[in-house]
């Protein structure tokens, strides 16, 4: 007979937990699946109701933003060249400009880099222009706001200085966020500024910004289109009719990298991140080149279908490589095969015009000419996410922050976007018991993401008419060209022609 | 778990440290622990007592916590010290097949971890919930004696079990009130009966105490507890009413027309009832809408069941067929001629062994059946009862009750292995008959987790023991016997938060989650139209002999090798050609046809010498292969 003491079920004390009895038997627990199932669908049904990606938009930009130059070492700070030739550095924490450069170029930016120094207060940023052909070094106290002492502060963010004060300085140093500000320069009149230095005042930063002078300016008779900087050197490359290698403190460029004799316009040119002496760029031609800066020479090259706009290095894979192109596609090479992209992306309906890896390597990032921008995981080839607004024009850069969190774009609307990486998560910080409820619901999803259900209200997204239709078409066009394709290959000779996998098509000849 | 982890057995004694030790030293060790002093002990030791007995400190522990002991779980790594010891966990087979790395290793990892928790379940099982000791808790007798365990009777057992136990065995008498319908909560924790002419309590009949009870003065056919103890649902003369605990009528259905039999789906929150018109109707209670109601084609229905595993519900109708219902077709799933008369019990069976497998019915014929869900064709087993048979029920454990006039017939072991031979054509041996001189349990049910059987007759009801019929270990997340406001709460919520579409209900309880296999479009039309390219992936497999079940028909390499050779566009499922070796090839048919026109020209003697050659090398590599001549290896070998 059962007999069941009530010592044993019920709690010790008013305040102990009630005593809990398992059995596992699949008999007392019917319906698994379906509950399960049932827990999967709220999970994601409430992933996709928090899901609010926009963070803020950070304005400022008197014409439209075409490039994005993120800082590698700071988390907190992006600077962005707009079309007027204006550069604003946007402190991403306090959400407002700290610094603005009115008239650092004749007409338009093209690209921004940041120097890869340690000394915090020393920070520059390398800016280069599209049309009057000068790159130009800036140095600013404002790049790390609240130092306060000229040279206290030696070493990075991440490692304390070398002297002891410098540890003191070593909150405040907007390392991490911004949380000082003094934008007396010259004169310490020792007034404490009201609401803890969070109060800016506009109009002195502006004319600082409009009396700052760079302290170094190379000039060349092309316009440049891209820069990049080395990851610990003082070198970066430059992106013009050639790609050239430049010095921090020399006029004049190291070296000239150039393909045969191509004579093609670079657009982009980055430099690898852990093999760090091997750059690749992108250019007019269709081509994507890479070169080896100790031999000074072009390694190899392919051409391909289409022009690539953006191209970018994955952080932790070292041979591998995304390109934007313009036949709305990315695709990532592998360059010790470089006959056929290792994966395509598909999903935009205009160019792709700028790509960015997350720090972890494993997905990316990439903003294109339909307005939109997508989030990829690197292992398939459908988008995992997509951001619109109705104000957001043109996308013409993207950036991943270095802390993968947020995801940064630059529009024709002059604005620059902050968006989460991932649309649902929750800002702020997560308790115990709620981070284990969110993996669990990330685990029941990910349960059941193939079945119909689960996986419809996981991808659905909605995006605007305009893309919605163009989607649309696209898909159509595609689907007849390949249908007429079948067609034709069924009423010629058998084995004729063989369909061709898209994959081998992208590259037209990989020339050495 | 420690005390049972105790009583399990004693574990191997330690050894001391050092390899060299022996049985002196292990003594002095034992030494230590008979004199008791030196060494406090721990609650997991087993100490010693003056007189020689052993008691274990752990013995009195209370359950703390729900997590599998860390000692339960099973390592897979190699340093991991696994609980039994057994051979690391390999992924199957079949998973080397698979040509993606990333692919194969995630289904393997899935593989291994389905494995492992399937062992740690296993061992839990074991550890926890199998008895201390003897068998289920059934009564023993010695049958070489001749004693049966139909002949004990109620009062034997109330004289030999414990006092908490023999008090659970009680009866309401209840004169002139008509034949009384029980019902139980999940839990088995609370009581509701209904009286015929309209008497209606819902009691916690553990603690004895009365919740509510109404007179309703008009006639009742049944009643059943809602998702808790909260609600209740009787069906009365005309509608379906719902009251709460206190006995106020929250709800009266006005959908719900005559009803005689009603079901409740709890993970579904359905209120299932039929009536005598007999439609089928399926009410949500979370929601307050009929969700959809089915005409049966079959009368008024004499018999109500659901199956606590699938939610399909089952209708025993007047013709002497079964109707087995979801709330998804029109039609019946399964419809099947059981009795020659009417159906008026079925039974779906709960327990381990059966998980809403096998179904018994009885029917006014006089015979019980016992069906495997798996294959409807033939009953299992069938046999006759001599009283007529008004209702039956299964407990947690898969006993069978079968109640009629004058009594109940309780059954056990009815579908195990050892009765699957021709002994069971036989009628199977009762285990326990409960008479109830001069009355017809109208209503019979096994409390859920409790050696209860609770029965409805013209006075009232009885709660009986029958020892052995319920299931001991309760899961506290599921039903919890000893459930205290707060937790009833956190389950209310969180019940209906994992309600389960009415859509799910399926006769094939695996059926979520499963590759559709359909073959794309409705028609042969739309499946051969569309090119290759179009075909689903699936489909696409099954063409290029790469899906798993087509490999699986494949009966030798020759045909697989041939399928890869040739280029397969158009939709269409190649024809395996069957060829025979060597008369296909396009050398010998072109010869054939040269040779039939009986024209000879230098290309016809040119390939009548390629074809030679080619049969004489093939010739001398067989021989070679065989060993019938030695291949010249030496430095002349070039000169053949």
């Amino acid at each position: 007979m059962i007999s069941r003491s009530l010592d044993d079920h019920l709690p010790s004390s008013s305040t102990a937990p009630h005593p809990l009895q398992r059995n596992l038997a699949p008999h007392l627990h019917p319906f698994q699946k379906p509950r399960e199932y049932t827990r999967a669908m709220t999970a994601v049904k409430i992933d996709r109701m928090f899901a609010k990606p926009f963070v803020d938009a950070l304005g400022g930009h008197q014409d439209g933003v075409y490039c994005l130059g993120k800082d590698p070492r700071r988390v907190a700070v992006v600077a962005g060249g707009g079309g007027d030739g204006e550069v604003i550095v946007h402190s991403l924490a306090l959400r407002r400009p700290l610094l603005k450069i009115p008239n650092a170029h004749k007409g338009m930016v093209g690209g921004i880099c940041w120097t890869s120094e340690a000394k915090d207060g020393k920070r520059g940023m390398i800016t280069a222009g599209k049309l009057d052909g000068t790159i130009k070094i800036w140095r600013s106290k404002l790049f790390a706001p609240g130092l306060k002492d000229d040279e206290s502060f030696i070493g990075n963010e991440f490692a304390s200085g070398n002297r002891l004060e410098s540890m003191d300085n070593l909150d405040n140093a907007g390392a991490i966020g911004e949380n000082g500000f003094d934008l007396n320069e010259n004169e310490d009149d020792g007034d404490e500024e009201v609401g803890g230095g969070l109060t800016m005042d506009f109009k002195k930063r502006d004319r600082l910004g409009e009396n700052l002078e760079p302290t170094m300016t190379y000039t060349s008779k092309n316009g440049f289109n891209g820069i990049d900087h080395h990851r610990q050197d003082n070198i970066f490359s430059t992106a013009s009719n050639t790609v050239q290698i430049w010095d921090e403190n020399r006029s004049n460029p190291l070296s000239t990298l150039q393909f045969g004799n191509s004579l093609e316009t670079v657009t982009k040119v980055k430099f690898n991140q852990s093999e760090t002496s091997v750059l690749a760029s992108v250019g007019n031609d269709r081509t994507m080149c890479l070169y080896d800066i100790r031999t000074g020479k072009a390694e190899r090259r392919i051409v391909m279908q289409f022009l690539s706009n953006d191209l970018s290095w994955c952080p932790t894979l070292p041979t591998t490589m995304l390109l934007a192109s313009e036949d709305h596609n990315l695709y990532t090479f592998d360059i010790r095969n470089l006959n056929s992209p290792s994966q395509i992306y598909k999903g935009h309906v205009g160019g792709v015009m700028g790509c960015d890896w997350s720090p972890t390597g494993e997905e990316f990032v990439s903003g294109s000419y339909d307005r939109t921008i997508r989030l990829w995981n690197r292992e398939s080839g459908k988008s995992r996410d997509v951001y619109h607004t109705k104000r957001m024009q043109r996308v013409f850069d993207v950036t991943y922050t270095p802390t993968a969190d947020f995801v940064l774009s630059a529009s024709d609307d002059g604005n620059v976007r902050i968006w989460k990486s991932n649309a649902s998560k929750k800002l702020g910080p997560v308790s115990t018991k709620e981070r284990q409820s969110i993996e669990h619901r990330q685990k029941l999803i990910e349960r059941y993401s193939a079945e119909k259900g689960v996986r419809s209200v996981k991808e659905r997204r909605h995006v605007p008419q305009s893309i919605h239709n163009a989607t649309k078409l696209k898909r159509e066009m595609i689907e007849s060209r390949k249908v007429k394709e079948d067609r034709r290959r069924d009423h010629s000779r058998k084995g004729r022609d063989k369909p061709k996998a898209e994959r081998k098509k992208t590259v037209i000849v990989e020339q050495k | 778990m420690d005390a049972l982890l105790a009583s399990a057995g004693p574990l191997p004694t330690k050894r001391p440290k050092g390899n060299n030790s022996n049985s002196n030293n292990n003594n002095n060790f034992k030494s230590n622990y008979s004199k008791g002093q030196r060494q406090r002990p721990t609650s997991h030791q087993t100490i010693t007592r003056g007189d020689g007995s052993n008691i274990d400190a752990s013995l009195n522990s209370i359950l703390s916590n729900t997590r599998i002991p860390s000692s339960f779980h099973h390592s897979n790594l190699a340093s991991g010290s696994g609980s039994t010891g057994s051979a690391k966990i390999r992924p199957d087979s079949s998973t080397n097949k698979i040509v993606d790395k990333k692919l194969r290793s995630k289904l393997s990892r899935v593989d291994i971890n389905n494995k492992q928790a399937k062992l740690e379940r296993e061992d839990v099982n074991e550890w926890l919930n199998k008895a201390v000791q003897g068998t289920k808790g059934d009564i023993e007798v010695d049958e070489e004696l001749g004693e049966k365990t139909w002949r004990i009777k109620q009062n034997d057992i109330v004289e030999n079990v414990a006092v908490n136990s023999s008090k659970k065995k009680f009866d309401l008498k209840m004169n002139d009130m008509g034949t009384y319908k029980v019902d139980y909560t999940k839990n088995g924790r609370h009581l509701a009966i209904a009286s015929s002419k309209g008497h209606i309590a819902t009691f916690d009949w553990q603690a004895g105490k009365l919740h509510s009870e109404i007179h309703l003065k008009e006639s009742v056919r049944d009643i059943k507890f809602l998702h808790s103890e909260d609600y209740f649902a009787v069906a009365q003369k005309k509608y379906v009413f719902i009251y709460d605990k206190d006995g106020v009528e929250l709800h009266k259905l006005k959908q719900h027309i005559d009803p005689t039999h009603m079901e409740f789906l709890p993970y579904h929150y359905l209120l299932t009832t039929v009536g005598h018109a007999g439609y089928l109707k399926y009410h949500d209670t979370s929601t307050g809408v009929m969700l959809t109601q089915i005409p049966t084609h079959l009368g008024s229905p004499h018999s109500m069941a659901q199956n606590s595993h699938s939610a399909i519900i089952h209708l025993g109708h007047s013709n002497g067929t079964m109707t087995l219902w979801s709330p998804n077709m029109t039609t019946p799933h399964v419809k099947l001629l059981a009795h020659r008369g009417p159906v008026n019990g079925i039974a779906v069976d709960p327990s381990e062994s059966s998980a809403g497998r096998y179904v018994a019915t009885s029917g006014m014929d006089g015979v019980v059946k016992i069906w495997d869900g798996r294959m409807w064709g033939k009953e299992l087993r069938s046999w006759h009862v001599r009283n007529q048979i008004t209702s039956l029920n299964y407990s947690g454990m898969g006993m069978l009750s079968v109640g009629g006039k004058s009594g109940i017939t309780v059954y056990r072991d009815l579908t195990s292995t050892t009765n699957s031979n021709p002994k069971n054509q036989f009628t199977p041996t009762p285990y326990l008959t409960l008479p109830l001189p001069s009355l017809t349990a109208s209503s019979i049910k096994f409390c859920p987790f409790e050696d209860i059987l609770a029965v409805g007759h013209e006075k009232g009801i009885s709660s009986l023991l029958v020892p052995g019929s319920g299931e001991p270990n309760f899961d506290s997340n599921e039903a919890d016997v000893f459930e205290t406001y707060s937790r009833r709460r956190e389950r209310d919520v969180r019940n209906v938060m994992d309600k389960i579409k009415p859509e799910l209900i399926t006769l094939n309880t695996d059926f979520l989650g499963h590759v559709n296999e359909s073959r794309g479009g409705e028609t042969h039309e739309e499946r051969n139209s569309r090119s290759f390219r179009q075909l689903g992936r699936l489909e696409r497999l099954r063409i290029n002999g790469k899906s798993d079940e087509q490999q699986a028909e494949l009966e030798d390499d020759e045909e697989e090798e041939q399928e890869d050779g040739e280029q397969i566009q158009g939709g269409k499922k190649e024809k395996v050609k069957r060829k025979m070796k060597g008369k296909g090839g396009s050398t010998s048919r072109y010869l054939r046809k040269k040779q039939k026109k009986n024209i000879v020209d230098n290309t016809l003697l040119a390939m009548k010498a390629k074809v030679a050659a080619q049969k004489q090398s093939e010739d001398t590599r067989r021989k070679i292969a065989s060993g019938e001549i030695v291949k010249e290896v030496g430095a002349l070998a070039r000169f053949g």
